[in-house]
């Protein structure tokens, strides 16, 4: 964010507009031959006096736009961010709770119900996964991401399950990685409750989750058997709503980045909800998408994410310490050095 | 300097008088600037095109073209399956390769047939064929050691299958191989015709299994020697080992002579081939700052962070908490720069791939990323591991590649790459 002020700053300086100075920069690209050495040799290129700016303005203090937010701000939003997501995990155990009893009861289509149940649910938590780790590799974990792939002994969780429903294994094989699904599932209340989440981790979350739907959900990676990446999407979009909510207070008035995001927001929802209508109001899997609908799914994603990528920045904190250059390391160096 | 080395010079020097063109090579700086002045841009680019096709690296000598060749602008990677029925058909095929091959990196007019008959060549680059810096490596994958041609007591002592890392999506189809062909040249046509023309003497011996084809980024400066960009826009490939130092290429890129390889690996590499798909919309949209973390340099000039220009020295030494340099950024991670680290250095040949888009509509680009290495264990694997957890795991997925051996260059045109392996 400091950086992008300060290019703004050099852009209003040349007085010129945003488009004339990338203009020109792309003319100096198109003749390296001739001109490269020339422009950057002799002057900074326009993002390096903008990082110029920076090292002048740094830790606290003027020189952006925004004055930096204390990050006390963020106890409200993570703290009502816990709330829900403690809502959500519960919703993720008696979703497993009745994932367990159907496969007990060699119901496949009950089992397949409460599975979707609890995958939705656990995606909501959305913000959390990152601060979950072990956890969510157990609870979530795909097979890619072990030796030995969906024949490794550590793929148990959600997918091992979601893998031998959809592929017409007997239930009663699915009972064991079922109980150790609900035994892991069971800690997701109290972590979630105590969860740890600094500010900009927080802050960009509000991008993260989509931009984790994007590659792994919409394409199919995550959840291959179900084909569930779109109702998948659906809850990964849910989950940032939430957030955003909870940020709303603390974007108001900073860099006009709220209304874009809840307009593109609301567009998305709108998207999704009107393909689950036009699939006679279930969730169609990936396969049964028709191409006219993945567009504009796609197009809607994409053009959310790039109006949620501007969160983060809009956010920032004071940052506490500011970073050293090498010959400032080396002069404490040779000072160290000297007073041994 | 190796052989192959002196000689492609030579050569190269050499084409270009041959070839009566009138080349910058060899001359003086103030010459070449007074011509320079001179000359139109048009007649600039005609003189520079003709020098840069009339370019020879050669084929035969000791150590294979293009591994200490610098990275040329195009590369087209195909690994292939073995299909001969026996070692005999398998030979006969390899050997042809390395003949056309040959005949390819030299350039030149080739024959005529009759007017009925299929053509010699398939004509894409005119009839007289420039050579353009054509460099064609081959390479040797772990399954052809099996049981098929008799060859696993021959098996390279460091050469297995490539197996997932923990972030890996790698897809079978795109994965492992035979044989791997590295084509590299000075434009894309070149490489495009190669491996038409490389295809066709192997049918019925060795079937494509999967390619990838590359492209560096053009040099845009800053200086002459700044390393080409990747598709993330940072500088790639900036701390390579010195491939002019042979004592440092002995220790870190040809095999190990005695111990557990066989004598046929002499003078011959490890190569690593990862085609690694970077999500760039995603990147896009992560702040400067935070991409410069992830990577450990400064995007505009290329220096580490906290310096100023790309080559210069990170001296994580003075940063060790890295108040500076984050700990898990990717550069200080590959190459930490301490004296246990330093046999782990891999020489770097990476090019950037793309693919058009994926099924969402998600560009479909990465890093074609090729190492050599004398022990892939001890270096490539070292580092991959270290790089396991680091920041930037979310923005890239490793889909395809494989661990191939390159044996040593056929040592004349009697002579053909691999032969050491079937002698």
């Amino acid at each position: 964010m400091l950086a992008a002020a300060g290019l703004g700053a050099v852009v209003a300086a040349c007085g010129g507009s945003k488009e004339n100075h990338y203009l020109s920069i792309g003319t100096v690209s198109a003749h390296p031959d001739i001109a490269v050495t020339e422009v950057t040799g002799g002057s900074h290129s326009p993002q390096v006096e903008a990082m110029l700016a920076e090292e002048r303005t740094r830790n606290p203090g003027p020189g952006s736009d925004l004055e930096p937010l204390a990050p006390s701000r963020f106890e409200r939003p993570v703290a009502e961010y816990r709330a829900y997501s403690e809502g959500e995990a519960k919703q993720v155990e008696a979703g497993v709770d009745r994932l367990r009893a159907a496969l007990a009861a060699g119901d496949v289509a009950a089992a397949k119900r409460a599975w979707l149940d609890a995958y939705d649910h656990y995606l909501r938590l959305g913000a959390a996964y990152g601060a979950l780790g072990a956890l969510d590799e157990a609870i979530d974990g795909n097979p890619g991401r072990l030796p030995g792939g969906t024949r490794s002994p550590q793929f148990t969780g959600l997918h091992r399950i979601e893998m031998g429903l959809w592929t017409g294994e007997a239930p009663s094989k699915l009972i064991a990685p079922a109980a150790y699904l609900a035994a892991k599932v069971k800690h997701l209340q109290t972590v979630v409750r105590t969860i740890q989440i600094d500010p900009l981790t927080y802050a960009t979350r509000a991008h993260e989750i989509l931009e984790d739907a994007q590659r792994d959900m919409l394409s199919d990676v995550d959840a291959p058997w179900s084909g569930a990446g779109l109702r998948a999407t659906f809850d990964s979009l849910a989950a940032t709503e939430f957030v955003v909510r909870t940020l709303r207070p603390l974007l108001n008035g900073r860099d006009s980045t709220i209304e874009p995001v809840e307009t593109e927001e609301a567009r998305f929802h709108q998207t999704l909800e009107q393909v689950r209508k036009e699939n006679g109001g279930e969730w169609p899997t990936l396969e049964q998408v028709t191409p006219e609908q993945h567009a504009r799914v796609d197009g809607g994603l994409g053009s959310l994410l790039e109006r949620l990528s501007a969160i983060p920045g809009a956010l920032e904190t004071v940052r506490t310490r500011p970073v050293p250059t090498i010959a400032e390391q080396k002069r404490a160096d040779r000072q160290g050095a000297d007073a041994e | 300097m190796s052989q192959i080395d002196r000689r492609s010079f030579l050569k190269r020097a050499g084409g270009v008088g041959l070839g009566g063109l009138a080349a910058g090579y060899g001359l003086g700086a103030a010459t070449s600037e007074a011509r320079a002045a001179e000359e139109s841009p048009q007649q600039r680019a005609e003189r520079v095109n003709k020098a840069e096709l009339s370019d020879q690296r050669g084929f035969d000598g000791v150590h294979q073209a293009g591994i200490l060749t610098p990275a040329a602008n195009f590369s087209i990677l195909v690994a292939m399956d073995a299909i001969a029925p026996g070692v005999g058909e398998l030979t006969t095929a390899l050997r042809a390769l390395s003949a056309r091959a040959r005949e390819l990196t030299q350039g030149g007019a080739y024959p005529p047939r009759e007017y009925d008959d299929p053509p010699y060549d398939s004509g894409t680059l005119g009839t007289d064929i420039a050579p353009d810096g054509l460099t064609v490596t081959i390479a040797f994958g772990a399954s052809l050691f099996d049981g098929r041609y008799g060859l696993a007591s021959r098996r390279p002592a460091h050469l297995t299958e490539m197996t997932a890392f923990p972030h890996d999506q790698l897809d079978p189809a795109r994965t492992g191989g035979d044989l791997l062909v590295q084509i590299a040249a000075g434009h894309r046509d070149t490489v495009e015709h190669a491996l038409r023309e490389l295809l066709k003497p192997v049918r019925g011996s060795l079937q494509p299994r999967w390619t990838v084809a590359g492209a560096t980024g053009a040099q845009r400066g800053p200086s002459p020697h700044s390393s080409r960009r990747n598709h993330f826009g940072f500088h790639d490939g900036t701390s390579n080992p010195d491939v002019t130092d042979p004592k440092v290429m002995n220790r870190l890129v040809w095999a190990e002579r005695g111990g557990a390889e066989p004598a046929w690996t002499v003078d011959g590499t490890y190569q690593v081939v990862r085609a690694i798909r970077m999500h760039v919309e995603f990147w896009d949209r992560v702040g400067l700052h935070e991409q410069e973390e992830m990577i450990g340099r400064k995007r505009d000039t290329g220096a580490p962070l906290g310096g100023e220009g790309e080559f210069e020295n990170p001296r994580y030494d003075l940063d060790p908490k890295g108040e500076r340099v984050p700990l898990e950024a990717h550069v200080r991670l590959a190459n930490p720069r301490e004296p246990k680290t330093i046999d782990q250095r891999i020489l770097r040949r990476a090019w950037n791939y793309s693919e058009g888009f994926d099924a969402d509509g998600q560009l479909n680009v990465g890093l074609l990323f090729v190492a050599f290495n004398q022990d892939i264990q001890r270096q490539f694997t070292a580092i991959q591991e270290r790089l396991n957890e680091e920041p930037m795991v979310d923005y890239v997925t490793p889909e395809g590649g494989g661990y191939f051996f390159a044996p040593r260059a056929a040592r004349d045109s009697g002579d053909w790459v691999g032969s050491g392996l079937f002698a």
